[in-house]
C-alpha cells in the first residue's frame, strides 16, 4: 500500500516535472523589495502563468492581428507554470541550498540597491548554484550600481561591467527619440540573428510572427533602456546575444559627465545581453537592462530616429526567448540513447559490445532530442552545421559525418556506418557537440579494439602467394621421405658401420 | 680393498663397506639429493614466513595477474589476450608479448592438482613455484656435473651449491614469481642436455636439448644466452680442430629443431632469422655443414696441400658469409643489436643512449663485493675449478671454461647476469672441492710403499698406520697422506663450507626475502613493525574509485597497480613503449599547465606518486626523478632539461634552494603537497634526503589529493575536471581560497578584441 501511495505520488511529482522547463520550475526572483514585482507583472505573469493544455495557438501569417491582442494571445497560450518566489537579499529565510541540494532550479535577479547582497548570496554560493546545474538570469540597471559579490562573480566568468559598477551605454544615433531624446540612453536595435551562420536561431523572433509591417529584419525592434553594458573576455563559454550598435558606448554618468577618460568599450565589443552555458550547462545570462523587462517597455512605441511613424517594441518576446533560454526551455538537447554494433555477416551483431576487433565494420547511432518550450521535438542540426562522430585514440583516427536515419515524433537517430582502423588500443566514440545557445552534447563510449586473433587470419592455402613455399615443404617432406627409403633399402654391409661411428 | 671388506668389526667399516656398496651409493645419493632439495625449498621460504604468501616485487604481479587470467579464460584466450588495461590507451597484445611458459607451468600444475582433487589456490602455486624449481635446479646442477667429473661427490655437492647460494636465491625465493624461477632450471638442464647429446652424438639427446630449449626460450629472454653459448662452444670446438660428427649431430638437431620450436612464441616469431642476437647459431650452423662437407672431402683426397687449401677456402667462406651478414644488417633485413645488447659491451651505452634501460638497477654494473655477497667461497673455488677443466680438457669441460668467460663477463656487467653466472660457479667450485676433499678425505691413504700395505693388511688399526706414516716424516709420502694436513685441510673444508652454509642462510634471510610491497623495520625494542602502505593505497583504489579509472604513476608500480589494485595503468614495467613512458615523464617533471593537458588528453583519473621523505624510504620518486626527467628529455630535449632541475652549484635539492623548474614541477608538488603541515613551523624535514623544507607547501591547482597511505609513501591524487565556467586552475583554486579576482583594469599592451 505504501508503495503504491510513495509510487503515485512519484509519478505526480514527475507529471509536475514534465510540465515545467526541462530544468525544473522552481524559480526564484530576488529584488530589492517585493513590491517592485509589480513593475514587471507582464514578464512575471508569463513565466508564471498556467500552462495550457491546449496546442500553441499560432495565429496564422495572413491573418492581420492588432498587435495588443496578438501580444495578449501569447500571454494566455504561453504561461510557462513557473512557480515564483519572491525575496529581497536582505530575507533570513533566502537559502538557495537546503541540505545540500538547491532548494530552487532558477534565480532571477532585478537591481538592488544594497552594496552587497548578504551571506545567503556571496559569489561561492552562486558558483556553487551554477555548478549545481541551476540556471541565473541577472538584469543590471543603468541606474543602480551593481552588488559587488554579483561584479566578482561575472568576473569569475570573464563577463566584466563598467569601472565602479556602474555604467550607461549611450548611442546618438539609436535612440528613440520619443522617450530619451535628451540623453540617448534608450537604444533601440533589431533583433539579434545568430552568432554564425551555423548556429541556430533563438533571438531573431522571426518565428513569433510580427504583423507584416515590421517584417523586415530592421522594423523588429527592441528597446534597451537605461542599460549597462558588458565586455565579454575570450572563453568559449561566452556568447553575446544582443550586442550594441557601431556608434554607441559606455560612460559613467556620475564621474564622467563631462567627458570620458578611460573609454570602458564602444560599438560592438560592448554586449547589452550575454550568456554564459557552463560546461555542465547550467546557463548565467546577464541582460543589460532590467527595464527592458518590464511592463512599461514591453510593448511600448518608439521612435527611430529620423522616422515619423512609431513602431512597437518586441521587448516581450525577446524577454521570452531570453528566459526561456536561461531556465532551459529552449535550446536543451537531450541524449535519448547511444548504440554501436558490429555490422559484419555471419557474426553475433549485439549492441554496444565492449571490444572489437580491427577492421571491423561498425554501425554508431545516437538519438537526439531538443526540448521547445514544452516538449521535447526532434533535434535537426543547422543548416551549415555537422553533427560529427569522432573514433579517437589521442586523437580522432576517423571524424565522420553522422547523419539522419530516422526521425520520430520526437526524436532524430543520427548515425554511421565505418570501418576501424587499423589499429589496436582503446579507442573512443566521441560525439562532442558544443555549440552556443544548445547545451552540451559530450557522449563518450570506451571500447577497446583488440588485434587479430591467432584463428581469424586467413589460412595459408588460401593466400595465393603462399603456394610455392607449401610446394616446397610438400617437396621436402616427400623428398626426405623418398631418401629415408632409399637410404634404408640400400644399407651398407656391416663393415662400413664401424667407420661411420668414429 | 679386500682387507677392509674382509674387516667389518668396527662400526666405522661397517659404514664404509655399506658405502662401497652400489645399490647402497644409489640410494644414499638418492637422500642426499633429496635433501638438497628440501635444503633449497626450506632456504626459500624466509618470505612467506616472516610475512605471508604473498607475490613479491613488481614483475611478479604481473606474471601473476596474467596465470590467473590464463587460468580463468585458458589457453586460446590467454593466446589472443589483448589487454585493454595496460598501457592506457595504447593496450597491449599481451598474448603475443609474453614469454608463456611460466603461467602456463603454473596453470598445467594448478589443472593437474584439481585433476587429482588437490583445491590449491593458484595464488599459493604462484608463490611457490619458484622455490620447488630451485630443488629440480639443484637436481639439473647434479646432473651437469657428472658429466664434467667421474667424481660423484663433485655432483652432490654442486647440487648442494646450486640448492642455496645467494646468488640464484636471489630471483628464486617463495613469492619471487618471475621467469627466472624456471628459467634458470631450464638453463642448467638445457645444457646437461647439450653436452650429453656432444658426448654421445645422440640425436635423441639432441632433441631432447632442442625441446628443452624451446621451454625456455618460451619462458625466458634470457634464452639469448643458450642461443649464443652453444654455437660459441661449437665454434671454440671447431677452432681446436676437434670437430666431429658428434658435434655435428648433436648441434643440427639442436639448432635445427631448437629453432624451429622458439619460432612457435608468438613473442619470438621470427627473431631467430631476423635479429643480431640469433645470427651467430645460424652462422655457426652454417660453418658446421661447410667443414664436415670439407671433412668428408678430406677423407675422400687425402692431400696435405689441398686440406690447407680448403681451409683457406673454408676461411674465406666464413668472411663472405660474415660480410654478407653485415650487408643485410646495413640493409635492413636483419635488425642490428639492441639495445640492450650494445648496453653489454658497452657499459655507458645505455646511460647516454636509453636511459630506460640505464635507470633499472639491476642493469647497473656490478659492485665487486656483490660476487662476494651472491655467491661467498664459491667465487674463489671458481677459477680452480676451471683450471681443473683446463687439466682434463674434453669436449665439456672446454664448455665449462666458455661458459666461465662469458658467465662472468656479463656478470660484470649487469647485476642481473650474476643469475646465469651462478650454476657455472657452483658446478666449478663443486668440481674444486670435490677434488680437494676427495684428495683428502681418503680414508685409507693409498700407500705407494709396500710395507705400508702390509702393516695395514695385519689387522693392525687404522691409527697406528697413520702413526707410522706420521713417524717416518723423512718419506716421500708425507705431503696430502699426513693425516694432520689431512685433518687440517678436512677441517678447514669443513668449517668454510659451515660459514657458507651460514652465509647462504644470512643472505637470504636479510637481503633477499623482503616482498617489497610489505616493508619491514624494527621497533624500539626489537619487535617487527609491518610498514604496509603500498597494500592500504592500493586497496584504496580498488575500493574508492571507478573500474576504469586510470592511474598514472612511474612504470615501476604499473604491474602493482594492475595486479592488486586492478586498475588500468598508463604505463608499466613492460617497457615497450619508451615515447609513452616519456610521456608520462615529461607530465611530472613539467609544470602543471604542461602537464594537465597530457593528463586529459590520456585521460587520467588518478596520479600515483611514493614519497620516503617522513619515513626515510629511499626507493621513492624525488629519488627516481632524474630518470624521469632524463627520459622524457630524451624525446623533448626542448621542452624538460635535465640541467634545469639542479641548481646554479649542480646540486640536486628539494629545499628552499632547489631550482624553480624543480619547484614547479608536478612530481615536487604531488610529493611534497601540505607536507610542511605536519611538522610545527621551521621544522619540516625530508627524512630521505635530508633536506629541510619551507614552511609553505608547494600550491596544486589541478590536482586534488585524494588519498594518502598511513606513513605517507602513497600518496594519489585526483586529476580536476575542467573548470566548469570556464577558468583556468589556478583562478579557480584560488577563488576557491577566497581570493577576489582583482579588475583586470589599467591592462598594458592593446585592449583585447573579441571577435566572432
Amino acid at each position: 500500500m505504501r508503495s503504491l501511495v510513495s509510487f503515485l505520488l512519484l509519478a505526480l511529482v514527475a507529471s509536475v516535472q514534465a510540465i515545467s522547463s526541462s530544468g525544473g520550475n522552481r524559480l526564484l526572483v530576488i529584488l530589492e523589495d517585493v513590491a517592485e514585482k509589480a513593475g514587471y507583472s507582464k514578464f512575471f505573469g508569463d513565466l508564471e502563468g498556467m500552462r495550457k493544455s491546449l496546442p500553441y495557438l499560432l495565429p496564422r501569417p495572413n491573418v492581420r492581428v492588432q498587435a495588443a491582442s496578438h501580444h495578449l494571445l501569447i500571454a494566455s497560450a504561453t504561461g510557462r507554470g513557473f512557480d515564483i518566489a519572491y525575496e529581497t537579499p536582505k530575507s533570513e529565510s533566502l537559502s538557495l541550498f537546503h541540505l545540500g541540494e538547491r532548494s530552487y532550479d532558477h534565480v532571477l535577479f532585478l537591481p538592488t540597491k544594497a552594496k552587497g547582497l548578504g551571506p545567503n548570496l556571496t559569489p561561492n554560493i552562486l558558483l556553487e548554484f551554477i555548478n549545481a546545474e541551476g540556471n541565473i538570469l541577472l538584469a543590471l540597471s543603468g541606474s543602480t550600481p551593481v552588488p559587488s559579490s554579483l561584479v566578482s562573480v561575472l568576473l569569475e566568468f570573464d563577463i566584466h561591467l563598467p569601472t565602479d559598477r556602474q555604467g550607461l551605454v549611450v548611442d546618438h544615433f539609436n535612440y528613440d527619440t520619443a522617450s530619451a531624446s535628451e540623453k540617448h540612453d534608450v537604444l533601440l536595435l533589431p533583433t539579434p540573428g545568430p552568432l554564425r551562420p551555423d548556429y541556430k536561431d533563438f533571438f531573431s523572433l522571426s518565428s513569433s510572427d510580427a504583423p507584416d509591417g515590421r517584417e523586415r529584419a530592421g522594423e523588429r525592434v527592441v528597446a534597451f533602456p537605461n542599460g549597462v553594458g558588458q565586455t565579454l573576455g575570450q572563453g568559449s563559454l561566452l556568447s553575446p546575444i544582443l550586442r550594441a550598435p557601431s556608434t554607441s558606448y559606455s560612460y559613467n554618468p556620475k564621474e564622467e559627465s563631462e567627458t570620458i577618460d578611460d573609454l570602458f568599450a564602444s560599438g560592438s565589443q560592448l554586449s547589452l545581453v550575454s550568456a554564459l552555458q557552463a560546461r555542465n550547462s547550467a546557463r548565467f545570462t546577464v541582460v543589460g537592462s532590467a527595464d527592458m523587462l518590464s511592463d512599461k517597455w514591453f510593448d511600448a512605441s518608439v521612435k527611430k530616429v529620423g522616422e515619423k511613424t512609431s513602431v512597437k517594441t518586441l521587448n516581450r518576446d525577446f524577454a521570452k526567448a531570453v528566459s526561456g533560454w536561461t531556465f532551459g526551455e529552449i535550446g536543451v538537447l537531450r541524449v535519448n540513447w547511444v548504440e554501436h554494433h558490429l555490422n559484419e555477416e555471419g557474426l553475433s551483431n549485439a549492441s554496444n559490445p565492449k571490444i572489437y576487433r580491427i577492421k571491423n565494420d561498425v554501425t554508431y547511432s545516437i538519438s537526439l532530442s531538443e526540448y521547445s518550450w514544452d516538449k521535447y521535438i526532434p533535434f535537426t542540426v543547422p543548416e551549415n552545421d555537422e553533427l560529427q562522430l569522432e573514433f579517437s585514440m589521442l586523437s580522432p583516427f576517423h571524424r565522420l559525418k553522422l547523419n539522419p536515419t530516422i526521425s520520430s515524433e520526437d526524436s532524430t537517430t543520427y548515425s554511421v556506418s565505418f570501418k576501424l582502423p587499423d589499429q589496436h588500443g582503446i579507442f573512443n566514440f566521441l560525439v562532442n557537440y558544443k555549440r552556443p545557445f544548445l547545451n552540451n552534447v559530450f557522449e563518450k563510449n570506451t571500447v577497446s579494439v583488440r588485434h587479430f586473433a591467432h584463428d581469424e587470419w586467413p589460412r595459408s592455402f588460401v593466400i595465393s602467394g603462399a603456394w610455392p613455399w607449401i610446394a616446397g615443404i610438400g617437396a621436402t617432406v616427400t623428398g626426405w621421405l623418398a631418401f629415408c627409403a632409399v637410404w634404408l633399402y640400400s644399407a651398407p654391409p656391416a663393415t662400413g658401420e664401424s667407420k661411420k661411428k668414429q | 680393498m679386500a682387507a677392509a671388506e674382509g674387516a667389518g668389526s668396527t662400526p666405522v667399516e661397517l659404514l664404509v663397506s655399506l658405502g662401497r656398496n652400489q645399490s647402497t651409493k644409489t640410494l644414499l645419493k638418492v637422500i642426499i639429493l633429496a635433501i638438497i632439495a628440501a635444503a633449497a625449498v626450506a632456504s626459500r621460504l624466509f618470505s612467506v614466513i616472516r610475512f605471508e604468501s604473498i607475490i613479491h616485487e613488481f614483475d611478479p604481479w604481473f606474471n601473476f595477474r596474467a596465470t590467473k587470467y590464463l587460468v580463468a579464460n585458458g589457453f586460446y584466450q590467454f593466446w589472443d589476450w589483448f589487454d585493454d588495461r595496460t598501457w592506457h590507451p595504447l593496450g597491449r597484445v599481451t598474448g603475443g608479448t609474453l614469454y608463456p611458459g611460466l603461467m602456463v607451468t603454473s596453470g598445467a600444475i594448478y589443472h593437474l592438482l584439481r585433476f587429482l582433487t588437490v583445491p590449491v589456490d593458484i595464488r599459493n602455486i604462484c608463490v611457490l613455484l619458484a622455490p620447488a624449481f630451485s630443488g629440480l635446479t639443484a637436481y639439473a646442477a647434479y646432473l651437469l656435473t657428472n658429466e664434467m667429473t667421474t667424481s660423484s661427490s663433485a655432483g652432490l655437492l654442486a647440487a648442494a651449491f646450486m640448492g642455496i647460494t645467494p646468488g640464484y636465491i636471489s630471483r628464486s625465493v617463495a613469492g619471487s614469481y618471475d621467469n627466472e624461477a624456471i628459467a634458470i632450471f631450464l638453463l642448467v638442464f638445457t645444457f646437461f642436455l647439450w653436452i650429453k647429446a656432444l658426448k654421445l652424438g645422440s640425436v635423441l639427446w639432441g632433441a631432447l636439448c632442442a625441446l628443452f630449449y624451446g621451454y625456455m626460450v618460451a619462458s625466458w629472454g634470457g634464452y639469448a644466452f643458450i642461443t649464443c653459448l652453444v654455437p660459441l662452444h661449437a665454434f671454440v670446438l671447431i677452432c681446436m680442430g676437434r670437430f666431429s660428427l658428434r658435434l655435428y649431430v648433436a648441434y643440427t638437431t639442436w639448432y635445427a629443431l631448437g629453432t624451429l620450436a622458439s619460432m612457435q612464441i608468438p613473442f619470438v616469431g621470427f627473431l631467430p632469422v631476423r635479429t643480431s642476437e640469433h645470427m651467430p647459431a645460424l652462422g655457426i650452423f652454417g660453418f658446421l655443414q661447410l667443414v664436415a662437407f670439407l671433412e668428408y672431402v678430406r677423407s675422400a683426397v687425402p692431400s696435405r696441400q689441398f686440406q690447407t687449401f680448403l681451409y683457406v677456402g673454408l676461411g674465406g667462406i666464413f668472411g663472405v658469409g660474415l660480410l654478407g651478414l653485415v650487408g643485410l644488417t646495413a640493409g635492413g633485413y636483419i635488425a642490428p643489436w639492441s639495445g640492450r645488447f650494445y648496453s653489454l659491451w658497452d657499459t655507458g651505452y645505455a646511460k647516454i643512449h636509453i636511459p630506460i634501460i640505464a635507470s633499472v638497477s639491476e642493469h647497473q654494473p656490478t659492485a665487486w663485493p656483490a660476487f662476494f655477497f651472491d655467491l661467498n667461497m664459491l667465487i674463489w673455488l671458481f677459477p680452480a675449478g676451471v683450471y681443473m677443466c683446463f687439466q682434463r680438457l674434453e669436449d665439456e669441460h672446454v664448455f665449462i671454461i666458455v661458459y666461465a668467460l662469458f658467465g662472468s663477463y656479463f656478470a660484470g656487467v649487469m647485476v642481473r647476469l650474476m643469475l646465469t653466472l651462478t650454476p657455472v660457479v657452483c658446478v666449478a667450485a663443486a668440481i674444486a672441492a670435490s677434488q680437494l676433499l676427495d684428495t683428502y678425505l681418503q680414508y685409507k691413504s693409498p700407500e705407494v710403499v709396500d710395507n705400508k700395505e702390509e702393516e695395514s693388511s695385519d689387522g693392525t688399526t687404522k691409527k697406528s698406520s697413520k702413526q707410522s706414516s706420521l713417524r717416518s716424516a723423512s718419506q716421500p709420502v708425507v705431503g696430502i697422506y699426513n693425516v694432520l694436513s689431512k685433518a687440517f685441510i678436512a677441517g678447514a673444508m669443513t668449517l668454510f663450507l659451515l660459514i657458507f652454509v651460514q652465509h647462504c642462510t644470512w643472505v637470504t634471510s636479510n637481503a633477499y626475502s623482503s616482498p617489497s610491497v610489505v616493508l619491514a623495520s624494527r621497533m624500539p625494542d626489537g619487535s617487527q613493525h609491518i610498514i604496509d602502505d603500498y597494500r592500504e593505497a592500493y586497496q584504496w583504489l580498488r575500493q574508492n574509485t571507478k573500474e576504469d579509472a586510470k592511474i598514472m604513476s612511474w612504470w615501476d608500480y604499473g604491474y602493482q597497480i594492475g595486479g592488486m589494485a586492478d586498475r588500468p595503468t598508463l604505463v608499466d614495467n613492460n617497457t615497450w613503449n619508451n615515447t609513452h613512458i616519456a610521456t608520462v615523464g615529461k607530465a611530472m617533471s613539467s609544470r602543471e599547465e604542461v602537464a594537465y593537458p597530457i593528463m586529459r588528453q590520456h585521460e587520467v583519473d588518478y596520479v600515483l606518486v611514493v614519497f620516503g621523505g617522513l619515513l626515510g624510504y629511499s626507493g621513492d620518486d624525488i629519488n627516481k626523478f632524474l630518470w624521469m626527467v632524463r627520459i622524457a628529455e630524451g624525446i623533448w630535449p626542448d621542452e624538460v632539461k635535465e640541467r634545469d632541475f639542479f641548481t646554479p652549484r649542480g646540486e640536486y635539492k628539494v629545499d628552499a634552494d632547489a631550482s624553480e623548474t624543480m619547484k614547479n614541477s608536478l612530481m615536487y608538488k604531488m610529493s611534497y603537497h601540505n607536507y610542511a603541515s605536519l611538522f610545527p613551523p621551521g621544522q619540516a624535514q625530508d627524512r630521505v634526503r635530508g633536506a629541510r623544507l619551507p614552511d609553505q607547501s608547494p600550491v596544486l591547482n589541478s590536482l586534488e589529493e585524494a588519498y594518502t597511505s598511513e606513513n605517507w609513501i602513497i600518496r594519489i591524487y585526483k586529476v580536476k575536471d575542467l573548470d566548469n565556467v570556464g577558468r583556468d586552475h589556478a583562478a579557480a583554486a584560488s577563488f576557491e581560497r577566497g581570493h577576489k579576482k582583482k579588475k583586470a583594469i589599467k591592462k598594458r599592451g592593446p585592449r583585447v578584441l573579441r571577435v566572432e
